[in-house]
């Protein structure tokens, strides 16, 4: 049996066919912005502006092979500043669907594989039966030893629920708890919603391995779920990469939603605005400092600034407008932290830490003790990078900053707190 | 699932996020307007940070010019339909006074526009003149008119900038001038991009042992000019922290795209817009603009889809060829938006002199919009095409801003004077 080897692709025609006119290669003004804003640069010898001069040089040998397109983390901040608006993710993307899959990065292949393996579409192969069981069986202790608990809920195929709520695998798979803070403030609002046995789950690392097929089928399960059980409102976690993989499918494969797909923080934001999550930051009495982290894929790449204010007026409620420090840039020019793109899964451990460089020095540069992200490939990277560099800081979900600030976090809920706030008690405010 | 339409209404539209647009957005917030402003990654990111407003005489022998003031009073004589003839000199120095208050209030302090021009070293280490430079490089001017002991540091990996090279070109003019090259700790890389350095800097921990080293090679200097790299946000408490540090004031030089000012004013503008209530879409171009009775209509989009603005007027301010705000075909030179008239060379021929480097410069850099004194574009029988529509910057036609040193000052007083007459329409 010969060896796998990696057919050669024509950049410079895929680049002439995917993008639109005025924003192909042929544009580039050759400034550097995008290398000189994109933490890849350097690793591999390449960087943005590397890719687009070689394409058109017809290197497309080189191109079709360097093993850079598993570092680029497609977080498409280059194509944010580039002034011809060039988009070179999209190439990244065709390259890593060229590649045969016995040279892809193992971690992320697998990942799409056990996706695909059970109808609960979890990278981490958790079967629907496994689900259902760990979600019962954490919701019976809550309610057995949090009293003010003892009749929440979490609705299993709910039929006609408002929402339809996604789940990381990561949480059912090795830190159930950290699923309750979640269910605490949907029973807190009122909300209508359900997790589904069938296609429940969030990542969707075959879109990062770029099989465009795999991609859709993934997703097409997930849609079917959401449609089986007429959801209204598809609601996405806290996990970026599972927003952007649903969002941008449905229209690229054309897709068949009757529902609507929203991110996790539109609705905090909407229920502080309302009065529904009564949070405030008089539990702060130690001035502690907070930033949050932008998931490219939340923000730069679907919705826009808007998200990333929501974000900010939720930070600033949780936390006090005088503790919260953005880091330098953010919103929509923010880094990728280098967990993106399945580079966490993907191995490459020193080259993800080089990466990751750039988002360490922005952490620090603000001084804050904590990090808020929406994002687990964020949080995952920041907490690693800051163990790596000697950080000093703790990275934190927005939910159980929530239920810390509403009196309602379970001692079991404090796994990602620093010390300081591990055993703080606050009064309940509902 | 149902793509919907985001919708907003908005006094003044601003097309476009170069200098002109940033500073139109700037003028109509003090005249409390609300503004809607779009427009690509934009020439702010290719700016030096000196802000221009008359630097050297186009078209004649290019003196460098000390009295901008004087040459743009000068201009009505022998370039009497430059734009900046329908300014007047009191207009153009509120226009800088406003904008370079606006920006230092921002976290960009600059220095006021002064009654001459100052001399200013370019990232290759030649003269130019300029009106103001941001507070990191003022220490740069001073230096270089005092002609006191200077040490020009550059950086291993950092590539564009050269200190060996500014002390070629100036060093006989400035006898005190030395350079000096070193590694920055903790930047493994074999090619540092001045963003990557800047950034680095704004953390203290990093500050201290760069400072260390610059102090190495560091002799009897009485100041220190370096690539501009002094962070990204808040340079000036960076650079003052670095000079506390390093023990002699410090000054930043400009250096080639993709430079830090540039960068750092794109970002200051991203940020601090919104929080001003300037409606900012970023990175987006208008795709189309079409006039009703009683306002325009603009359509565009984000990554999150369509974005409809409904102004009641409109300042074009979308640049020149490399922005897209002129086009330029075989035979033809066409604006893009509206297809305004473009004044322009009757053939291709005429579009360059011989001379590539002349004195005179070329015909096709003087093409661009006309406009009448309230800057409201003309069509071809010099009529107001819309009692709407503004325009400004260096889209207008009858100058040419590279070799008179004046694209800024095109920008700021044209787009001051837009605004002015934007505002005038919507008071009545």
């Amino acid at each position: 049996m010969s060896e796998p080897s990696t057919p050669i692709l024509d950049f410079k025609k895929l680049a002439h066919d995917l993008l639109p006119e005025g924003a192909s290669f042929e544009a580039c003004l050759t400034c550097g912005l995008c290398s000189s804003g994109c933490p890849a640069a350097g690793l591999e010898n390449m960087d943005p502006r590397k890719f687009i001069r070689m394409a058109m040089l017809g290197m497309n040998e080189e191109l079709s092979t360097t093993s850079w397109v598993w570092m680029c983390t497609q977080c498409r901040r280059c194509q944010h500043v580039c002034p011809m608006n060039i988009d070179i993710s999209q190439l990244v993307h065709k390259a890593r669907g060229n590649w045969p899959n016995e040279l892809k990065p193992s971690g992320i292949v697998r990942s799409c594989e056990l996706a695909r393996s059970t109808d609960s579409t979890s990278a981490m192969g958790l079967p629907p039966d496994d689900f259902v069981f760990v979600v019962e069986d954490v919701l019976e202790e809550v309610r057995e030893l949090q009293p003010r608990f003892k009749t929440m809920q979490a609705p299993m195929d709910k039929q006609g629920a408002f929402f339809f709520v996604n789940q990381n695998s990561r949480e059912p798979m090795s830190e159930p708890d950290e699923m309750v803070p979640l269910w605490k403030i949907f029973d807190l609002v009122g909300a209508d919603w359900t997790y589904s046995s069938k296609g429940w789950a969030a990542e969707n690392f075959c879109m990062f391995s770029g099989d465009e097929n795999a991609w859709q089928e993934v997703i097409k399960q997930r849609v079917d779920a959401v449609n089986e059980l007429g959801c209204k409102v598809w609601l996405n976690t806290e996990c970026g990469h599972s927003y952007y993989t649903m969002w941008n499918a449905v229209n690229r494969f054309g897709m068949d939603a009757n529902f609507s797909i929203s991110n996790l923080v539109t609705y905090y934001a909407q229920w502080i605005r309302e009065g529904k999550l009564p949070v405030n930051s008089d539990w702060n009495t130690m001035n502690l400092k907070f930033t949050v982290q932008d998931p490219c894929m939340i923000v730069r790449k679907a919705y826009g600034d808007s998200i990333a204010d929501d974000m900010r007026f939720v930070a600033k409620a949780l936390v006090g407008e005088d503790n919260f420090i953005d880091m330098q840039p953010n919103r929509s020019a923010n880094y990728c932290c280098g967990g993106g793109g399945g580079f966490l899964q993907a191995g490459m451990t020193e080259q993800r830490r080089y990466y990751g460089k750039r988002k360490f020095d922005q952490i620090s540069a603000t001084s804050a003790q904590y990090v808020l992200t929406p994002c687990h490939n964020c949080h995952s990277q920041m907490e690693d990078i800051g163990h790596h560099y000697g950080g000093n800081y703790h990275v934190v979900h927005f939910w159980t900053l929530i239920c810390l600030s509403l009196g309602i976090l379970g001692e079991n809920e404090r796994t990602y707190l620093g010390p300081d706030l591990a055993s703080l008690e606050v009064n309940p405010v509902v | 699932m149902k793509v919907e339409e985001r919708k907003f209404d908005t006094e003044l539209a601003v097309i476009g996020t170069g200098i002109a647009g940033v500073a139109a957005s700037i003028f109509a917030l003090k005249k409390g307007l609300t503004v809607a402003l779009s427009g690509n990654t934009g020439a702010l990111a290719y700016t030096t940070g000196y802000l221009d407003l008359f630097g050297s005489l186009s078209g004649q022998d290019l003196a460098y010019v000390d009295d901008p003031w004087k040459a743009v009073q000068d201009l009505a004589h022998y370039e009497p339909n430059h734009p900046l003839t329908r300014v007047s000199i009191d207009d153009i120095r509120s226009s800088f006074e406003e904008f370079t208050a606006f920006i230092s209030a921002c976290g960009i302090a600059y220095t006021r526009p002064g009654d001459k021009n100052l001399e200013v070293l370019s990232p290759v280490g030649t003269v130019k003149r300029t009106l103001c430079v941001p507070a990191t490089m003022k220490a740069g001017t001073e230096a270089y008119a005092d002609r006191s002991r200077c040490l020009i540091v550059d950086f291993k990996g950092l590539r564009g900038f050269s200190g060996a090279q500014i002390v070629a070109n100036i060093g006989s003019d400035w006898p005190g001038l030395r350079h000096a090259r070193i590694e920055v700790p903790g930047l493994s890389q074999t090619e540092i991009y001045p963003e990557v350095l800047a950034r680095t800097l704004e953390v203290p921990q990093n500050r201290e042992s760069f400072a260390t080293a610059v102090k190495e090679v560091m002799g009897d200097e009485q100041v220190i000019g370096m690539p501009a790299v002094f962070g990204m946000h808040r340079p000036d408490e960076v650079m003052s922290s670095l000079e506390e540090l390093i023990g002699v004031p410090l000054f930043e030089i400009p250096t080639m795209p993709p430079s830090v000012p540039g960068i750092r004013f794109r970002e200051m503008v991203e940020q601090v817009f919104p929080q001003k209530g300037i409606n900012l879409i970023p990175q987006q171009k208008v795709k189309s603009v079409e006039f009703n009775d009683d306002s325009a209509t603009l359509l565009l989009a984000d990554n999150y889809g369509p974005i409809r603005i409904e102004a009641k007027t409109v300042i074009l301010a979308t640049g020149r060829f490399i922005s897209g705000g002129l086009e330029a075909h075989m035979d033809t030179v066409t604006e893009t938006l509206l297809d305004l008239p473009v004044f322009q060379p009757v053939s291709r021929d005429q579009w360059y002199h011989q001379q590539y480097m002349g004195k005179t410069g070329h015909a096709i850099h003087r093409a661009g919009l006309q406009v009448d004194d309230a800057f409201r574009p003309l069509d071809s029988e010099k009529k107001v095409v819309n009692t709407r529509l503004f325009a400004a910057g260096i889209l207008l036609a009858h100058q040419d801003w590279i070799r008179s040193r004046s694209g800024a000052g095109i920008a700021i007083a044209t787009a001051y004077k837009a605004v002015e007459a934007a505002a005038d329409f919507l008071s009545k």
